[in-house]
């Protein structure tokens, strides 16, 4: 179980900013966005241009395999504005 | 003054009042350094011909403030002489022509405190996690910086 947080636009995509969801414990990045669109189907529109932050740490959408634990923060970083 | 207390600090804030210059600079104000350099970064009221009537900020905080620790930290070995850093960055509603962001390094002498508020804000604004929305009129733009790594060229 995770703490998945929506940011910017994937938060109005998702319709919420913060939720636990259940997923494996190792699976690809990519593995984990096509459980989360699962949920919200929205989501799918923005899939080219977000990456993750896991536990802290940007993680492009692709093959890396993720070890998760119980609790984990993983967060849909869509293109940043900052500054 | 007490020198032992000038050690090198790095101050770091996301707050949704209204950002001080002056309480920024006076933050990396420090007996050992001849110069302060200063970036401030407002609210403009156009973009592409709309006109813009406020911009709203919002960030993952935890992981933006820690990305934001490890600019201070590559300052400080870029830039050795580097002595104090402050970051400040409004978050929630900025009306036009208010400040965003206020960045400002301390440093003996001063190519060192510009270079250093030069790499801030463009490490800013390709890595940390902080989001603006622009207001327009009669609708919005969720904005992305040219900077960001896997943001799409084209749009």
């Amino acid at each position: 179980q995770v703490s998945v947080l929506y940011f910017a636009r994937s938060a109005e995509l998702a319709g919420l900013r913060s939720e636990t969801l259940s997923v494996p414990r190792q699976l690809t990045a990519r593995q984990l966005w096509d459980e989360i669109v699962r949920v919200h189907p929205r989501l799918a529109v923005i899939r080219d241009q977000v990456v993750f932050a896991v536990q802290q740490e940007y993680v492009l959408l692709g093959d890396q395999l993720l070890v998760l634990q119980p609790g984990d923060e993983v967060a849909i970083i869509p293109p940043i504005s900052g500054g | 003054m007490d020198e032992s207390e000038d050690v090198p600090k790095d101050f770091i804030k996301l707050k949704s009042e209204k950002l001080s210059v002056d309480e920024v600079s006076e933050l990396v104000i420090s007996p050992s350094c001849g110069a302060v350099s200063l970036f401030i970064g407002t609210t403009r009221n156009n973009f592409e011909g709309k006109k813009v009537i406020h911009l709203e900020y919002e960030a993952y905080i935890s992981m933006a403030e820690t990305e934001i620790k490890k600019i201070c930290r590559n300052v400080r070995q870029k830039w050795p002489s580097v002595k104090h850093i402050a970051v400040h960055h409004r978050l929630g509603v900025v009306p036009v022509t208010e400040a965003s962001v206020i960045i400002a390094v301390s440093s003996p002498h001063r190519a060192e405190s510009l270079e250093a508020v030069m790499y801030c804000i463009n490490t800013l604004k390709a890595s940390v996690p902080i989001w603006k929305k622009e207001i327009y009129e009669d609708e919005y733009s969720w904005k992305e910086n040219k900077e960001c790594f896997w943001a799409s060229s084209e749009k």
